[in-house]
């Protein structure tokens, strides 16, 4: 047994020998992209499908091997590197870093390709690399029929290589170069059949909506730089003692790494809680420069709302989801691993990444999990009326987001990231699971013209259960545990001055646990259960081959396993057992308790969830899931060709067009603008500017000139008659002002 | 000591000048010949043209490469050349885009290709010139010598309505530009006694420098403390203002600031593709060097009070031409009015006055060279194959045409500013600069809506013209890119990720222009800590008349350094 331990203990390569050579995992795929897309077409469909999933594959090989090395304690040493920001003994345990040196600087400012592995990123470096590889081995049967494979393989391996860039950034400017990144591949990707007008619509509308959310990301980086300058401007030892840092080495890191690191927020955060007895905390007003008279608190409220809105546009959530559904034009293995397991969790990430910085702010934190659970709560609704199998998959990928954001901003930081991994299995499965059914059914994707398929796709069957079992939370499945652990976090973590929020978001939850397995019953028992649809393409459908089932079962057999996560086997520092996941993220997320315990605006729990707590979830999944099991296969079948009520039609109505929220936009935001530019373009720019005042310059002018013209007649005696007038004229002049 | 040092800004500026003579001497039946000499004289240029990119020292002096002789002495004027950071890099930029620009118009161009060239190679030594004039009246000639041959190029070989914009452009800058000139002969006549005055950048803006100086410290004294004011600063006090909306009027309308901004769409819808490469490239960088330059150092305290008011112009450039693009239907006017919204970030972050602003502006300038003469380059390839301006004649080209919707979209996302193209280095630190900067932050917060309407406007128009089916019967034969306009394509595809990832080495020449701009600026900002080393122009003396008797003889340092420019 000890054997066992000390072999997963030593890392096959050693840290300080990985760590030089982190940039492989993203210059892998990147390599990848640049060789299909360039030489795809001579290297021949084979040799792209090797290249692709080969680069992804060799990714994965090193993100294991990280992910080893990041949990390294050979020697009882354990795997570490010095926090640049902290004092001279301050490291960073569990985790692999490297800086590569500067990529642009400024002034005072500077960002540089500095690259971090800790538990949190190395585990979505495993998801994004090993789901990714799984997808690209999907791809190469789904797409053998498509002409543009060498195009596919290499937008989807760029991809891979801006996610990875985003999870691996330490810092916040290389991390939107990924999350820009990855919007650009999901916006190639989602018109990947650009010659459909909507497929094209579709992915700019992802990208516009996207940049409405890099807009605030921006806007936030700029205030956190802003605040950064202010904090090290006004605070004294005291609070560079609470951050354990000192001016000096604060200063230099600063000088070194750039105010946009990590590890210098992290310190910042530590330095800014009242406790501290410092100058600084968060009610102290900045003195000098752009925020002067704003507090810090205030500001990182407003930055953090602003991040908000930022992981709103990524992560599709309320005011920003629309795009999400859209995106369904995509291939369905895109949607698989952009939609659903990697990009779209990119705000969740974002957030755990900076949960020391969160916690400072329960207005921001509350207003996350409403609007999360608003989301949840909306997209499940609009789910149940959905009829292509892609869009309700869709809707609930927005609606389990929502529950990730829940559990973000309810401070339950690793429940989140565990529901993050765990829907990456279930939701990947789903998905290809979906495409697996287009795939053998003449790319049908209304479920009302499905049915059956129970006995004609056994694998892709029994996935899709598995996985449906585990989106619903239904025990012991992976989703049940993940999901649980959110809610019981929100139910008993405190904000301050907020309490109201834990019993709502909770209450909210409910609700949305039971939509859920309404939804989620009803897309599986209208695809797979029953007789087969009268109005089906193909009269039989055939399973997929080896390449798209194999990463079915894996996903599903990943989607049951993950749930020893969540299971409490691991000591607590204080005594009693804690969940393994939490245990494991303890490292990464301990900055943000101590942050919140000092700053006392978190209460955090560190309860595990009771059997009745369990058994509560599970009763309103099962119910939520009875439900529709009775409409689905007892009550509607046999109402079949009856009228229906008016009311019902008008919820279904409204219920199906998505509540008309596409349409509100396009009336309030889109429209207007696109007035607006026509109006200024028309009466500002043609009109005013340049018809009356260029234009309007010229015309006098000529004007002026041909009046003029007229004196110039050349007739001598005009001309001496004029002399002659004028110069009566003077000398009367000079006669009136002689005799004043 | 070798020729090229003390003669290398001259073989850059005069290099195209030379092979304009051979051209002249060539038949007008050889376009062949024409072009091939032409091309082969830009490549050299280009060549020598890095070599002093190269040359220039970061750590060095202010201004290299120096050269001063005398030239109508008695005006106190000189033939004064040198290089900063900014002007280097420009310089870069121009000779970088004068190879491509010749390869550009193999085909575009089929009638008058001899005065075409010479045009063309005309244009070069001009805009090199003016770069690197360090004479004020040098500059002057220079920067008006450039409008005829553009003129030309946009009323000869234009489109169908090229007279007119030709005429339009041609007026419209000239009215600012000969204020400018009553500005820089009042200025010349105000800021030294008389013997002493002096054309040349350095004499004068040291002169100018202790008046700036007194004036704002009173300015951002006390009430009516500038009653006291004597000599230089009194006069500054009075006319300042004046004379620096002068030079501020010239510089906004080559920029173009809104709302003088009317001549661009106009003259770059017409404009043949080598004409709107050059006009977006460079010329329209010679408004923005200006203001760097010449009217914020020389009028700080005018500057600074005029800086809300053109800050406020910036960003209503930015969103205003992000809005204009969207209402578009020609192609080649939605990238000329994406132009006024990118040359709004250059302005607003040279206006932030700070160094983040101030090195975002300047590197923003060689982006928008790069990336949008590219997408005039582009499209000029597309008007070639299909003589259609308008959206609504193409559609679903990608089918027809993959690998020139590649490049085209590899451009239009350094064009949005996409993380690691070189669009994002430069309007980032634009905007952080504007959000550090005594600018309020609404400047900043609006400004940064023209990251959302870039995308919008040019992900629509490569949706119009790329994406969805082949509409017209016209466009299903298409050829693609031939080698010719792939290798003119190429160094741009290049440059967009090499200056997206790797933008140190460019950012480090201009970085000590930044820093002297920053503190030259901040002269007239209320309690601004300017640093006083870096202040006074450091440049070459003239040359006694012993050395001017032989003007290739190198000054030496020494001498340099203990005869510092002339002061009142």
């Amino acid at each position: 047994m000890d054997g066992i331990i000390d072999f997963f203990r030593t890392a096959p390569i050693p840290p300080d020998v990985l760590a030089p050579s982190l940039w492989l995992i993203i210059a892998l795929p990147l390599l990848g992209a640049f060789v299909c897309g360039v030489f795809g077409r001579m290297l021949g469909r084979a040799n792209v499908n090797l290249i692709a999933c080969s680069a992804v594959a060799g990714a994965f090989v090193l993100s294991v091997l990280t992910f080893w090395a990041t949990s390294d304690s050979a020697g009882g040493r354990v795997v570490n590197f010095p926090n640049p920001f902290g004092l001279e003994r301050d490291v960073v345990r569990y985790a692999l870093a490297h800086d590569y040196g500067t990529w642009f600087a400024a002034g005072d400012f500077r960002v540089n390709f500095g690259l971090l592995v800790d538990h949190l990123s190395g585990t979505l470096l495993l998801v994004i690399t090993g789901v990714g590889f799984l997808i690209h081995l999907y791809s190469t049967s789904y797409m053998e029929h498509d002409e543009g494979y060498a195009r596919y393989f290499a937008y989807l391996n760029l991809f891979v290589a801006a996610m990875l860039t985003l999870v691996m950034a330490d810092n916040l400017v290389l991390l939107f170069v990924g999350w820009e990144g990855v919007g650009m591949a999901s916006y190639l990707l989602i018109g990947f059949w650009y010659t459909d007008p909507a497929k094209a619509w579709a992915g700019r509308k992802a990208f516009v909506t996207n940049r409405i959310g890099d807009f605030a990301f921006l806007i936030a980086t700029f205030l956190i730089v802003l605040l950064v300058g202010a904090f090290n401007r006004q605070a004294d030892p005291r609070d560079f003692n609470a951050a354990g840092t000192s001016r000096e080495r604060y200063e230099q890191a600063l000088s070194e790494r750039g105010p946009v690191n990590f590890k210098g927020l992290e310190k910042m955060a530590q330095g800014l809680p009242e406790g501290t007895g410092g100058k600084v905390s968060l009610e102290t007003p900045i003195e000098s420069g752009p925020l002067e008279g704003h507090t810090f608190g205030g500001v990182m409220t407003v930055a953090m709302l602003l991040f908000l809105l930022g992981a709103a546009g990524k992560s599709a959530q309320l005011p920003l989801y629309v795009w999400l559904p859209d995106a369904m034009a995509g291939p369905t293995p895109v949607s698989a691993l952009i939609h659903a397991a990697t990009m779209v969790t990119a705000g969740v990430y974002l957030f755990c990444r900076m949960s020391s910085l969160l916690v400072l702010s329960p207005t921001a934190m509350a207003t996350i999990a409403i609007v999360g659970a608003l989301t949840s709560l909306l997209a499940a609704l609009i789910a149940f009326a959905q009829d292509d199998i892609k869009k309700v998959l869709a809707y609930s990928t927005v609606s389990q987001l929502g529950i990730m954001f829940m559990g973000v901003g309810m401070g339950i930081f690793w429940a989140a990231a565990l529901h993050l991994v765990t829907h990456a299995f279930f939701k990947a499965c789903l998905f290809l699971g979906a495409g697996s059914v287009m795939h053998g059914n003449g790319d049908e994707t209304d479920i009302k013209k499905l049915g059956g398929l129970r006995h004609e796709m056994k694998w892709t069957w029994g996935t899709f259960l598995v996985a449906t079992f585990a989106i619903t939370g239904i025990f012991p499945l992976s989703g049940f545990f993940s999901k649980d652990a959110i809610f019981h976090g929100v139910e008993h973590n405190h904000l301050h001055g907020l309490h109201w929020v834990s019993e709502v978001v909770y209450a909210l939850g409910l609700v949305i646990t039971a939509c859920t397995a309404f939804y989620m019953s009803r897309v599986y028992l209208l695809t797979f259960e029953g007789k087969r649809s009268s109005e089906a393409r193909v009269a039989h459908a055939h399973e997929s081959a080896w390449h798209m089932t194999l990463p079915l079962v894996v996903l599903a057999v990943l989607s049951v396993a993950a749930a020893v996560y969540a299971f409490p086997l691991m000591p607590r520092a204080g005594g009693g057992m804690q969940p393994v996941f939490e245990n494991f993220l303890s490292p990464v997320l301990r900055p943000a308790e101590t942050v919140a315990k000092a700053a006392e605006t978190v209460e955090l729990d560190n309860s595990t969830p009771s059997l009745l707590a369990y058994l509560t979830a599970w009763l309103v999944a099962i119910s939520g899931g009875g439900l529709a099991a009775y409409l689905y296969l007892s009550f509607f079948p046999k109402r079949a060709g009856q009228p229906v009520g008016a009311v019902a039609r008008a919820v279904r109505r409204v219920a199906h067009n998505k509540f008309y929220v596409d349409e509100l936009y396009e009336f309030i935001i889109i429209r207007p603008i696109k007035f607006l530019s026509f109006i200024l373009f028309r009466v500002v720019d043609s009109l005013v500017i340049d018809t009356v005042f260029v234009r309007g310059t010229a015309w006098v002018t000529a004007r002026v000139g041909s009046a003029l013209r007229y004196l110039q007649s050349g007739d001598a005696q005009a001309y001496a008659a004029v002399m002659a007038v004028a110069l009566l004229g003077g000398v009367a002049y000079a006669l009136i002002q002689v005799l004043q | 000591m070798s020729f090229f040092d003390t003669h290398l800004l001259n073989v850059v500026i005069y290099l195209p000048l030379v092979f304009a003579a051979l051209v002249l001497m060539l038949p007008a039946s050889e376009p062949g010949q024409i072009r091939a000499v032409t091309l082969v004289g830009m490549l050299l240029d280009l060549v020598f043209g890095a070599w002093a990119y190269l040359r220039y020292e970061p750590g060095g002096p202010e201004f290299q490469m120096e050269f001063r002789v005398p030239w109508f002495e008695h005006f106190g004027t000189s033939y004064h050349l040198g290089v900063d950071g900014l002007a280097a890099s420009l310089l870069m930029l121009t000779v970088f885009l004068g190879p491509l620009v010749v390869l550009a118009s193999t085909t575009y161009i089929s009638h008058r290709i001899k005065e075409f060239h010479l045009a063309l190679l005309v244009l070069q030594t001009t805009m090199l010139g003016a770069l690197a004039s360090m004479d004020v009246l040098l500059f002057y000639i220079f920067f008006e010598a450039m409008l005829v041959p553009m003129y030309l190029l946009v009323g000869v070989w234009g489109a169908e309505d090229r007279q007119m914009a030709a005429v339009k452009f041609f007026l419209y800058t000239l009215v600012g530009s000969l204020l400018m000139l009553v500005a820089i002969v009042s200025l010349y006549f105000i800021s030294a006694p008389p013997g002493a005055r002096s054309f040349d950048y350095a004499t004068m803006y040291n002169n100018l420098l202790s008046a700036n100086r007194s004036l704002a410290a009173c300015v951002n004294g006390p009430e009516g403390a500038c009653a006291s004011l004597t000599g230089l600063a009194k006069l500054l006090h009075t006319w300042g203002p004046w004379m620096f909306a002068a030079f501020a009027l010239a510089f906004a309308i080559k920029v173009p600031m809104w709302p003088v901004h009317t001549w661009l769409p106009d003259a770059h819808v017409q404009a043949p593709v080598a004409g709107s490469m050059i006009l977006a490239g460079v010329m329209l960088k010679m408004g923005t060097y200006g203001f760097w330059r010449f009217a914020i150092p020389f009028f700080p305290v005018a500057a600074q009070q005029a800086r809300p008011f053109l800050a406020t112009l910036a960003v209503i450039g930015i969103v205003y031409g992000a809005l204009m693009c969207l209402a578009q239907r020609d192609i080649k006017k939605l990238i000329a009015y994406s132009s006024v919204s990118h040359l709004g970030y250059c302005m607003l972050g040279m206006l932030a006055v700070t160094v983040e602003g101030a090195t975002g502006s300047a590197y923003q300038m060689l982006n928008h060279g790069v990336s949008t003469g590219a997408l005039f380059l582009l499209f000029g390839f597309l008007y070639e194959r299909r003589h259609s301006r308008l959206m609504s004649d193409f559609g679903g080209i990608a089918k027809v045409m993959p690998v020139f919707t590649v490049a085209f979209i590899i451009i239009t996302f350094s064009s949005i500013a996409v993380p690691g193209t070189n669009g994002f280095i430069g309007e980032f630190l634009v905007l952080l600069g504007t959000f550090k900067s005594s600018l309020s932050l609404g400047f900043g917060a609006f400004a940064t809506l023209g990251v959302i309407l870039g995308a919008a406007y040019m992900l629509w128009m490569v949706q119009k013209v790329f994406f969805g089916a082949l509409t017209h019967r016209e466009n299903q034969h298409l050829r693609d890119m031939n080698l010719r306009e792939v290798l003119t394509v190429l160094p741009f595809i290049i440059m967009v990720p090499v200056m997206g990832l790797m933008p140190q080495p460019f950012l480090d020449r201009i970085a000590p222009s930044t820093d002297r701009f920053v503190a030259r600026a901040s002269v007239g900002a209320p309690g601004a800590q300017v640093k006083d080393d870096q202040l006074r122009v450091e440049a070459m003396a003239l040359p006694s008349s012993a050395t001017a008797a032989a003007p290739s003889a190198h000054v030496p340092h020494a001498a340099r350094a203990a005869a510092p420019s002339p002061r009142p």
